[in-house]
């Protein structure tokens, strides 16, 4: 069982991690990213709408998820984000290596 | 069932009495019989008790020696770190690691007789292994240890750690560096950062700005290319560079302190244990989360 929100649309994964990815639920977010990628789904947005911090243990996370996604053929990239996860996406630089986007829809028609 | 004296009732007194007093033996020998695997379940507690305080001991052994082989492993972090300049550039410090062994380290040379380097990084993680990581790194910088770099162009710099690190062979690890040189003919710095929070220049005139350059941490991906950006340093302007634990505090449940209100207490601030003090107030009691690495430039 996964504690991670998420869903299916057309064929890519949408993740909705909630309020908070730091080094205490860091983990679980990869665990179950990872678990969900098992089932086939090579496309992955994080649907950022509810998180309101990410710290670098969070980001390591969307790192290896990332590079999951991409061994398995596809990748990842970062929808809806809030100005202050915005800014540490900016100061990582994973902005520019995963592109952010103003919504999930968008963000999936930029992993086709 | 015939020895019964309950049930039969028709054996007599006497018969009843043997039967009682057989019955008596028996129950002496059974109570014999708890009375021993009494004493053999109170000598065997006492065994694991003796068993039990022995392993005690062998841990705390164990333990302090595990305790001093840290605090040696963190002596000699901080015997790599640089002595505060006097001379200008002038530099002061503060690195207080929110475990025993942090990941932050960061230093400070002179390339040649008219360019000096200032860098920062900051290991993912804490503990034993983002320490090894991070003496490492810093040891390569400071001993210009990389292949065909010219160490007084940092994107270069980054470029080439890139190269050098990837987290693959790095058991997962990655750093985040900001690196600057400064030419001192011309008071240009040039500088760049790997996924690093900005340094924060504040100038004679009492103006703040930040610096920093669009790339990720060293080691997240391969074959990343690193650019340099400029700016021109006077005298009287001060450099501070950070690493993110320095301001990643929570100042109430769910908040979390602004960069920009760190940045213009960090421009006004006296001394690294001044901007210690302040961010130690707003996270409240107990360690800070992360490691607290703060060197200031004074120009």
């Amino acid at each position: 069982m996964t504690s991670l929100n998420h869903e299916t649309v057309n064929g890519a994964l949408v993740l909705k991690p909630s309020r908070r990815i730091d080094s205490s639920s860091a983990k679980a977010f990869e665990d179950d990213a990872s678990a969900l990628l098992d089932k086939g789904p090579k496309k992955v947005v994080i649907d950022a709408t509810d998180l309101d911090y990410i710290s670098s243990a969070g980001l390591r996370v969307i790192l290896t998820t990332a590079k999951k996604a991409k061994t398995a053929g596809g990748g990842l990239t970062i929808a809806c984000a809030k100005n202050n996860v915005k800014e540490v996406l900016a100061v990582s630089g994973f902005d520019n290596i995963f592109g952010l986007h103003d919504s999930v829809a968008q963000a999936i028609s930029s992993l086709a | 069932m015939s020895a019964d004296p309950g049930i039969e009732g028709a054996a007599g007194p006497e018969g009843r009495l043997a039967a009682l007093e057989d019955e008596l033996a028996s129950v002496k020998a059974e109570l014999e019989d708890i009375n021993l695997l009494y004493q053999a379940t109170i000598e065997h507690g006492e065994a694991v008790e003796d068993q039990l305080a022995e392993a005690n001991l062998a841990l705390q052994v164990t333990q302090k020696r595990l305790s001093e082989e840290l605090t040696e492993a963190a002596n000699y972090i901080f015997s790599i770190l640089p002595e505060p300049r006097k001379e200008t550039p002038r530099t002061e410090w503060l690195l207080v690691p929110s475990t025993e062994l942090g990941g932050d380290s960061f230093g400070y040379h002179e390339i040649d007789g008219d360019h000096i380097a200032f860098y920062l990084l900051d290991v993912c993680g804490h503990g034993v292994g983002a320490a090894l990581l991070s003496v490492t790194a810093i040891n390569v910088l400071r001993s210009a240890a990389l292949p065909n770099t010219d160490f007084r162009d940092p994107g270069a710099v980054l470029s080439a750690l890139n190269e050098a690190f990837p987290m693959e062979r790095q058991n997962n690890m990655y750093f985040t560096i900001w690196y600057g040189v400064l030419k001192r003919s011309t008071g240009e710095l040039r500088y760049a950062s790997g996924g690093h929070p900005p340094s924060v220049l504040r100038k004679a005139d009492g103006s703040v700005v930040t610096l920093s350059t669009p790339g990720i941490a060293i080691g997240m991906l391969e074959a990343m290319s690193y650019r340099a950006a400029q700016c021109a340093i006077g005298e009287g302007d001060r450099l501070h560079i950070v690493s993110d634990g320095t301001f990643e505090v929570e100042t109430a449940p769910g908040e979390m302190l602004e960069f920009p209100v760190f940045v213009e207490r960090l421009a006004r601030s006296a001394s690294p244990d001044e901007v210690l003090d302040w961010v130690r107030g707003l996270n409240g009691p107990g360690p800070l989360p992360d490691d607290f690495s703060l060197l200031n430039i004074q120009f």
